[in-house]
């Protein structure tokens, strides 16, 4: 069972979020619209995030194609180790709504959220493991000095277990949050829970 | 469907040929590399109605220079020039001295740019309402936002893609 989490500002609780600028309204979306958000989500036609970003219909259609071989596609990278560098990339980017999401997903396939609280107090340094470690390191890495990153951080990865198609999803589930935050960040803003 | 692989960005620029480890990795994920390159493809579509194509490849190099990668950064350069772009636009980004241009609707453009990739933390409403306010529509802002967004992830896809070669060629 997950507990609640209320570390430097982050939590696994369920946020809502809502966009600054108008959203396009469902009675007036196009044909083209209404497919894209039937494809991008389940719920995309209650989400502002979805409702907004498909006023650019085919944008949004290829960035949810990408995002979802990215997230759920079988084999490689587990998806729970998949969820944990989303998460640790949403916290490094300052992301409070993308880490409660994908906090709960970790939560949800792991079985477990100590890793959570780690990266949520202090990414540097979090994973309860050599192999989540090396994970966690190379997730902030990548998002804060890509040009940084050479062989041998690469090479830190395979010595902790990971396979060379475990490493590329581990790079684009990082690099997909580089491009998830910003819109997340710079379109809106999360809504909490009235307690 | 996903047979684009000879128009892939990222295999020339990082010159990932067939018989490459890393090349060969990447097939693995098909549909990944299929949507990476179409959503560049859209973005940069000439015919996209809004922001003109110029103004997307200016946004792009800026955000390139920012990051930075280098690599990427030609490659767009290299895109401008082949547009006829103004070259004193171009230099003026490449030195970030976006002041200079005198032209209020792409310094807004220009400025969004910087605090997103630069930190993202900080773009906030009062960021976002300078681009309506410098005369783009929500299609634009949506087009924009997008842009540097997805100029983020391909950079950071890019240089995680080269270290991987990097390690299989060493």
């Amino acid at each position: 069972m997950s507990s609640p989490i209320h570390i430097n500002g982050f939590t696994n609780d369920t946020l809502g979020w809502k966009a600054w600028l108008d959203v396009v309204q469902l009675a007036q979306a196009t044909p083209a619209q209404m497919s894209v958000l039937e494809e991008s989500h389940p719920k995309a036609k209650e989400s502002d995030y979805y409702l907004f970003l498909v006023h650019q219909p085919e944008i949004l259609r290829q960035r949810s194609l990408a995002f979802n071989a990215i997230m759920y596609a079988p084999g490689g990278l587990s998806r729970a180790e998949r969820e944990l560098a989303s998460t640790v990339v949403s916290k490094i980017n300052g992301c409070v709504y993308c880490a409660s999401v994908h906090a709960q997903r970790f939560e949800q396939l792991a079985k477990r959220q100590d890793v959570i609280e780690q990266v949520f107090e202090e990414p540097h340094g979090a994973g309860t493991s050599d192999r989540e470690r090396a994970i966690v390191d190379f997730s902030i890495e990548l998002t804060l000095n890509p040009d940084h990153v050479n062989a041998s951080s690469i090479q830190k990865l395979k010595d902790a277990g990971l396979q060379n198609s475990e490493i590329l999803d581990l790079i684009h589930s990082i690099a997909i949050f580089a491009w998830a935050n910003r819109l997340m960040l710079n379109l809106g803003e999360p809504i909490f829970p009235s307690v | 469907m996903l047979n684009q692989s000879t128009s892939d960005t990222l295999d020339r620029l990082l010159g990932l040929s067939p018989q490459s480890q890393t090349y060969a990795t990447r097939r693995e994920r098909e549909k990944v590399l299929a949507a990476t390159q179409a959503s560049e493809d859209g973005l940069f579509d000439p015919v996209l109605p809004g922001l003109s194509e110029v103004d997307r490849l200016y946004v792009a190099l800026y955000a390139c220079i920012l990051t930075p990668s280098p690599e990427l950064a030609a490659e767009y350069e290299s895109r401008l020039t082949q547009l006829n772009a103004n070259l004193q636009t171009i230099h003026c980004i490449q030195n970030s001295e976006i002041l200079l241009l005198g032209n209020t609707r792409l310094e807004a453009m220009l400025n969004f740019t910087h605090t997103l990739i630069t930190k993202p933390i900080n773009a906030d409403k009062m960021a976002l309402s300078a681009l309506p306010k410098a005369g783009l529509s929500i299609p634009e802002v949506v087009t924009l936002a997008q842009l540097i967004s997805f100029v983020s992830y391909q950079v950071r896809l890019a240089a995680g893609l080269r270290a991987m070669q990097a390690l299989e060629l060493s």
